[in-house]
């Protein structure tokens, strides 16, 4: 019989079969292949059939069967085959980025591997993704980075440059990391800025995800009644997939991912997919920013040995200082009045002794190497006391609150209600601070008499021009003028305050740190006590002291 | 003839003093302790007291403050081995401040100094 297909001849020439095309020249000479790969599709096999059934061959009837179920059986097996490979490329794909993700400490890493994997062809191939992230007072969840293109001339130039290069995805992540991770996150500024949503919005799409875990497929966001349509406006597309980052049971974000160039559909096999990696990315995520955390708590303990270890260098300083200051105190008082004595003398005997006695001589050597020994001496008690300088550089506000808290059981017992007005950042300026604190606690003591049945007191500070003030006001009885004067007077001794001088020690202290006092009485009531520091002011040292 | 009251716990210095300012004109009265100080100020009068700061197991310090709140009128004079208390504010109640040295010339030249100014003050 001479058929129309080449199905019978165990042979063929080429011309024998149209079908056959390059690259499959063996199927001249294998007939069982060819009957399969290619007689079961061929319209001249299906000819053949047809005359068969003409002869009255039973075979025609049910070959047409085998033949279409072979057909089913083989096209299941290529939509099998395709998932399969899809599958083999997705875990090895997931395989690369977990690697990095289970190794990786530092957060931009984690970033740039996740959103590469999401945005590259060869990962997820989602055109644009942003992440969120819940901050750390865990209070909202905010834009942190956004990753694709902006419009289509930008999708054309990225997309041809990474189609052109071969650049594996953990190649494409680290360039992206070093070249631009920090232009990204500048680049979708105005869409972040926006996302920022608190977590105790229950009802706002990301709540949602973060609440249920699982991921929310947006579609015709525009027209859906349940969604805010505010979020597809600002992203500017009405399908897009929110992704859950949940590690633990903590809430470390969100990602959202969509197709606003290609207007791809997402499918429900991209957002299983998805799913599966958004478990590692929260995981690294998490783990970075607790160990950046950690990173900036082991600096914060460093910062704080090396001060502790700058001020137990200081306490040994100043206690070895402080032995100088002894041993030399020491010296001054055992040297300085046994060479006064011998000097002194030398000096009486020596007035008294005629010009023509020869001891003469020897009394002016007394004399002279006393001088010198006392020179020396002062010399180094000089030096000591350099060692401890009385005038330094102090914060005003610190020394109010610490003189306060002092007199505060006495202001309490009294009935006094003592409040502070601090002026934040004032200047440090240079003072005494033994003898400041000893006028701010007299004045407090005077303003205690002022109000033996209690009342109000309160310390002020304030930066005026380049002065410190310390405004200290009671609501006692008003002092009057001649009392003020009295009070500043030279050792006027009415109050028992102290050493017994009161305010006029301030007085004369404050005059020799360079700085003004004044008492006043307000209209309202109370005397207002003021010190006015310079900032700039010096101290009056080395005056008489008391001339 | 100005009097005067010499406060100082070594008993060499304060024969010096005695020896020193009596040959300058004064009439000098000794005191060895803040003690012995006081029951002298509370039995005489004087013009001018020179105390020293470190006395044995008593402060210069403490008898200038009685002294100035008892007896505010009287001069005084801290004379001391020690330059430090200057700055302290606590010796300013005194009328002078002078460290110790063997030559008294700086320590009588402050007393004229003062007496002058208290009669000055007074007269």
């Amino acid at each position: 019989m001479d058929w129309e297909c080449c199905w019978s001849k165990e042979e063929i020439v080429p011309e024998a079969c149209p079908y056959i095309g390059e690259g499959e020249e063996d199927l001249y000479t294998s007939h069982r292949r060819r009957v399969v790969e290619k007689c079961a599709e061929c319209p001249r096999f299906k000819n053949d059939l047809a005359r068969m059934k003409g002869m009255d061959n039973p075979l025609a009837e049910v070959v047409p069967y085998i033949l279409t179920e072979f057909q089913e059986q083989k096209s299941q097996m290529g939509v099998m085959l395709s998932f399969l490979n899809s599958r083999t490329r997705e875990i090895k794909f997931l395989r690369e980025v977990g690697l990095v993700l289970q190794t990786s400490m530092d957060i931009d890493e984690v970033l740039s591997v996740a959103m590469t994997a999401i945005t590259a062809g060869k990962g997820f191939g989602m055109n644009r993704a942003f992440l969120l992230m819940t901050d750390k007072e865990r209070r909202y969840i905010r834009g942190y980075l956004g990753v694709g293109p902006r419009d289509y001339e930008e999708a054309w130039r990225t997309w041809d440059d990474i189609g052109r290069s071969n650049f594996t995805l953990k190649e494409l992540a680290k360039n992206f990391q070093k070249t631009k991770l920090s232009s990204e996150k500048v680049k979708f500024h105005d869409i972040l800025n926006q996302l920022t949503v608190p977590l105790s919005d229950q009802g706002h799409i990301f709540n949602r995800a973060l609440r249920t875990k699982k991921p929310i497929l947006v579609e015709n966001a525009l027209n859906n009644p349940d969604l805010d349509r505010g979020l597809a406006r600002i992203l500017g597309v009405d399908c897009f997939l929110v992704m859950p980052l949940i590690s633990r049971n903590r809430r470390i974000g969100i990602i959202i991912a969509d197709n606003c160039i290609t207007h791809k559909p997402i499918t429900l096999q991209d957002m299983q997919s998805l799913e599966t990696f958004a478990f590692p990315v929260a995981f690294a995520l998490e783990r970075a920013s607790l160990y950046e955390r950690l990173q900036e708590e082991v600096e914060k303990q460093k910062g704080a040995n090396l001060k502790l270890r700058e001020q137990q260098e200081l306490i040994v300083k100043m206690e070895k200082m402080a032995l100088v200051g002894k041993i030399t105190s020491s010296i001054a008082h055992s040297i300085r009045n046994p060479l006064m004595v011998i000097g002194g003398f030398a000096r009486t005997l020596l007035k008294g002794s005629p010009e023509d006695d020869k001891r003469r001589g020897y009394l002016e050597s007394i004399v002279r190497e006393t001088r010198q020994l006392e020179d020396v001496l002062s010399e180094v008690l000089d030096y000591s006391e350099s060692l401890f300088p009385v005038m330094d550089l102090w914060d005003l506000n610190e020394l109010v609150m610490t003189n306060l808290d002092d007199v505060a059981p006495s202001l309490e017992q009294v009935g006094i209600r003592a409040r502070t007005l601090l002026a934040p950042d004032i200047p440090r300026v240079r003072i005494d601070y033994k003898q400041i604190s000893y006028c701010v606690r007299t004045i407090i003591g005077t303003a205690m008499v002022a109000m033996e049945k209690g009342g109000d007191l309160t310390v002020e500070t304030a930066l005026e021009g380049d002065d410190v003030l310390v405004r200290i006001s009671d609501s006692g009885a008003p002092l009057t003028e001649s009392a003020q004067e009295a009070l500043t007077a030279p050792f006027f001794v009415t109050q028992e305050m102290g050493t017994g001088v009161g305010l006029s020690l301030c007085k004369t202290i404050l005059e020799r740190h360079g700085s003004s006092f004044s008492i006043t009485n307000p209209p309202g009531g109370g005397n207002v006590y003021a010190i006015r520091l310079s900032t700039k002011g010096e101290y009056l040292h080395g005056e008489a002291a008391c001339s | 003839m100005a009097k005067l009251l010499v406060v100082d716990d070594e008993s060499n210095i304060r024969l010096l003093y005695a020896q020193e300012l009596s040959d300058e004109g004064y009439e000098v009265v000794t005191a060895a302790s803040a003690v012995d100080a006081v029951e002298k100020l509370q039995a005489e009068t004087f013009d001018l007291a020179v105390l020293d700061i470190k006395l044995k197991n008593e402060s210069g310090i403490d008898l200038l403050q009685k002294i100035v709140k008892e007896r505010h009128s009287l001069p005084v004079i801290l004379c001391t081995a020690f330059s430090c208390y200057k700055d302290d504010f606590s010796a300013w109640l005194a009328d002078g401040y002078v460290v110790k040295s063997s030559d008294m010339q700086e320590l009588k030249d402050e007393i004229k100094r003062v007496l002058t100014k208290k009669q000055k003050a007074v007269g």
